[in-house]
């Protein structure tokens, strides 16, 4: 995701928060195996 | 690891297939689904403020699923025009709506017809007239180059299997010295291609 939007243009990409999102979801063992969490990003466009 | 779309993957498929499940999710959001919904999962998992999300319309909050919270990071100005991509039943556009104020404006696209009613809905009873809505794909945006201050979006684009073409898509409509500030699912190992190419995986 990062590399992505670097190869875009963006400037300043970084990851910021981390979330379990899928604790207690059906979906939570699939999520846990790949390593599947939510995110936040930011990306800056240079001015 | 790569951010193109799996050879053999259904690429339109694959959206019907989204458009199908969020449909699902607008119509019975208290559904059965394998990811979370609705204002108490995101303030408990993904730190919104709860009382916040109690003062706005139920048929915004209630589909609400998000996978993190694009308003931990910078502030969204005052006056400025913010667009929500994948803005399902509105949540985050309301949000963003109070935070721009009167003189900004907020443009949530969505591809799913039933968020769409349901968002507009929401923005209606919430009166926040600088809220608007618009059918789109993410990689064909209704909006000018340079147009927006701040891209927002909540476990979306992942769902695109297009990726390289949604990130040129906002590169295009972000101002100089504007930015993204989104959320979105991350992936901690590499995925084999059988995984990638299954649809049933995409679309949670």
């Amino acid at each position: 995701m990062i590399e992505a939007l670097q190869q875009i243009g963006f400037r300043d990409v970084r990851a910021c928060h981390y979330f379990n999102s899928f604790s207690g979801t059906t979906k939570e063992g699939v999520a846990r195996k790949y390593g599947v969490q939510g995110a936040n990003f930011v990306a800056y466009k240079a001015a | 690891m790569s951010i193109a779309c799996p050879v053999n993957l259904d690429r339109e498929k694959l959206k019907s297939e989204v458009r199908a499940t969020y449909a699902k999710v607008a119509e019975n959001p208290h559904g059965e689904f394998h990811f979370h919904r609705g204002p108490e999962y995101a303030a408990r998992l993904l730190g919104y403020d709860l009382a916040e999300l109690h003062t706005l319309p139920q048929t915004a909050t209630a589909p609400f699923a998000g996978v993190g919270n694009p308003f931990m990071m910078d502030a969204l100005p005052l006056g400025g025009t913010v667009v929500d991509i994948g803005s399902g039943a509105g949540m985050d556009c309301l949000l963003a709506a109070r935070r721009v104020g009167p003189k900004g404006s907020v443009v949530g696209i969505d591809m799913t017809d039933a968020m769409l009613a349901r968002a507009r809905g929401g923005a209606a009873e919430a009166n926040l007239p600088q809220v608007r809505f618009e059918k789109a794909d993410m990689t064909a945006l209704p909006l000018g180059s340079g147009a927006v201050d701040v891209v927002i979006s909540n476990g979306v684009i992942n769902l695109a299997p297009e990726k390289e073409a949604v990130f040129n898509e906002l590169f295009r409509v972000v101002k100089p010295g504007g930015r993204l500030q989104f959320a979105d699912i991350i992936v901690g190992t590499e995925l084999s291609e059988e995984v990638r190419s299954n649809i049933d995986l995409w679309t949670g």
